[in-house]
């Protein structure tokens, strides 16, 4: 038996969705926005670092995009779409003939420490437990951990995942305390395969080196797809604005090339847009302007998308 | 997911008390739906909600244990320590039952560091090297592993982020709760009249005060996950 399915806008629902055939719960329809969100709010989402925590209860639904949902085949889709103001029947499935309830878990017989051991050594290997029972080897995590190299500095790692980055722009930011001026380096980098996959990041440290490899990792957690046609273009205009800067794109035809400026550039190229106008009409703030061109980009919508959406055929849309 | 029998009763519900919420004063609005009454200025929950929502629960953890996934249960509160490492140690699961740092999950590089010192200072101590330092030395290692085990002792044996979480009283875990939502982790929680329903996945209206009522819940789940884990060696 199904609960019936009117979801509610203030329930999550999770990008972790496997659609079971024989799952007797009807999946809710695939939102409007690109599966990288998981809101159903209206709120606009600003592409900016990882939130930071505020310790207020929160009032609003969530807006965080998760970064690592490993979990994709856990199925939590009966949990959507609950409409709590309809009654549910509890009818709990019969038990099996001679069903004996197992025991509690503190009732039963205590295990010796031994025991426990080996038994969580079956399943998960030694781990961090520093001995073992079943005689496999204490040190098997440390090869999981990068090595610091006796030299000082390890080696810079290849670029790991096909994404490229290049750098917006560095600057040496101060700090004055009583005993005078700290100098960090403020680094701005845009992340990106030219598959259509970006992101921008900010790092701070107070080598450029690690300021640069910290942003870098920043924007790999920011990452998101543009919609790109097949002439590497957009599907259509649209502008973003992120603080004052705003921000206006305009697809073009094959052969133009990318005729931007500045941040602006950078992203497109590195998105993969081969073609494209674009114009930084308010701030000239680098980080600002790579911000909204992201916000600019993440408005668009493909041509067959929206067709789908609104059920009717694309010729409609053109007209 | 297949639906099993969980041997959830109303009655044994009731006698554990797990229809009590906390005083009306306390409530978040949220809860409206699951609150079904108030007597003597307590809500009461709805506890076919919470029959229901168990036994869905159940067949999750019993499927995602059948695939071999890995299991967290945090619960922090003074009464419910001790069930809870009991719990997690019947159902081979990690558990956090001292306080959960923060940054355990989101800044999982930094704990792992901590947990190779742990490995390093055991496999010392195994090794019977502590006692051949003088006496201040092995003073200050054997306090530093004392420290990390009471911290990080149910977790030894993680070996990266966990499958699911499950979480006993959403106002004490509220940290650990938000790291496993921006990571994207699927969580289970243990919902009283004055918490959120929205934060977790799953969350079972319960009450979180009784240890009777926690350690019902508790029971189900691990009774869920022992006989996944069991269908996942069979079927392996």
């Amino acid at each position: 038996m199904a609960a019936s399915a009117t979801a509610l806008s203030s329930f999550l629902s999770f990008s972790i969705r496997k659609s079971l055939p024989t799952s007797p719960f009807k999946l809710s329809p695939e939102p409007l926005l690109p599966t990288n969100f998981c809101c159903l709010c209206s709120k606009t989402k600003r592409p900016k670092t990882p939130p930071t925590f505020s310790q207020s209860f929160p009032s609003k639904p969530l807006k965080f995009k998760p970064s690592q949902a490993k979990s994709n085949d856990i199925d939590t889709t009966f949990f959507d779409e609950i409409n709590p103001e309809e009654e549910i029947n509890f009818e709990p499935v019969e038990p099996p003939e001679g069903y004996v309830p197992p025991p509690a878990f503190d009732e039963g017989l205590p295990e010796t420490e031994e025991e426990i051991a080996a038994a969580y050594e079956e399943i998960y290997g030694p781990a961090y437990s520093g001995f073992t029972v079943l005689g496999n080897n204490i040190y098997v995590m440390d090869s999981k951990v990068k090595k610091t190299s006796a030299f000082g500095k390890t080696k810079k790692e290849k670029i790991r995942d096909g994404l490229e980055e290049r750098v917006v722009q560095v600057r040496r930011v101060t700090k004055v305390v009583k005993g005078g001026k700290q100098l960090h380096f403020r680094a701005i980098v845009v992340v990106g395969d030219k598959q259509g996959q970006v992101g921008v990041g900010v790092g701070k440290a107070k080598e450029v080196i690690g300021a640069v490899q910290k942003s870098a990792t920043n924007a790999r957690r920011n990452l998101i797809t543009v919609p790109m046609t097949k002439y590497k273009t957009f599907p259509h205009r649209s502008d973003g604005d992120y603080g004052a800067a705003k921000v206006m794109l305009r697809p073009a035809s094959p052969g133009t090339g990318v005729i931007a400026g500045g941040a602006v550039r950078i992203v497109l190229e590195m998105a993969g847009v081969e073609n494209a106008l674009g114009k930084q009409i308010r701030s000239k703030n680098a980080l600002n302007n790579a911000r909204a061109t992201v916000v600019a980009v993440q408005k668009m919508r493909q041509f067959s998308d929206v067709a789908r959406q609104r059920g009717i055929p694309m010729e409609e849309l053109w007209k | 997911m297949t639906r099993r029998y969980w041997n959830i009763n109303l009655e044994e519900m009731m006698e554990a008390g797990v229809h009590f919420g906390h005083g009306t004063r306390k409530w978040n609005p949220r809860m409206a739906p699951y609150i079904s009454a108030k007597r003597k200025g307590i809500h009461i929950t709805n506890l076919t909600r919470t029959a229901r929502f168990l036994s869905e629960a159940c067949d999750l953890v019993f499927d995602a244990a059948s695939r071999g996934k890995q299991f967290l249960i945090v619960g922090t509160k003074k009464k419910a320590a001790d069930l809870v490492a009991s719990a997690a140690i019947r159902a081979r699961c990690h558990y956090v039952n001292k306080k959960w740092l923060g940054g355990m999950s989101t800044n999982w590089s930094t704990t792992e560091m901590r947990l190779h010192k742990f490995r390093d200072l055991r496999a010392e101590q195994k090794a019977g090297r502590l006692n051949r330092l003088p006496k201040r030395d092995a003073a200050m290692l054997k306090r530093q592993l004392s420290h990390l085990q009471a911290y990080l002792g149910g977790i030894q044996y993680m070996t990266g982020l966990p499958d699911i979480v499950i979480i006993v009283d959403q106002q004490e875990e509220y940290t650990a709760l938000r790291e496993c939502v921006t990571l994207g982790i699927p969580t289970i929680c243990l919902i009283d009249t004055n918490c959120d329903p929205d934060l977790a996945d799953i969350s079972i209206p319960a009450n979180d005060d009784a240890i009777a009522s926690i350690r019902l819940i508790l029971n189900k789940l691990v009774s869920a996950i022992c006989e996944g884990r069991s269908s996942y060696i069979r079927n392996r």
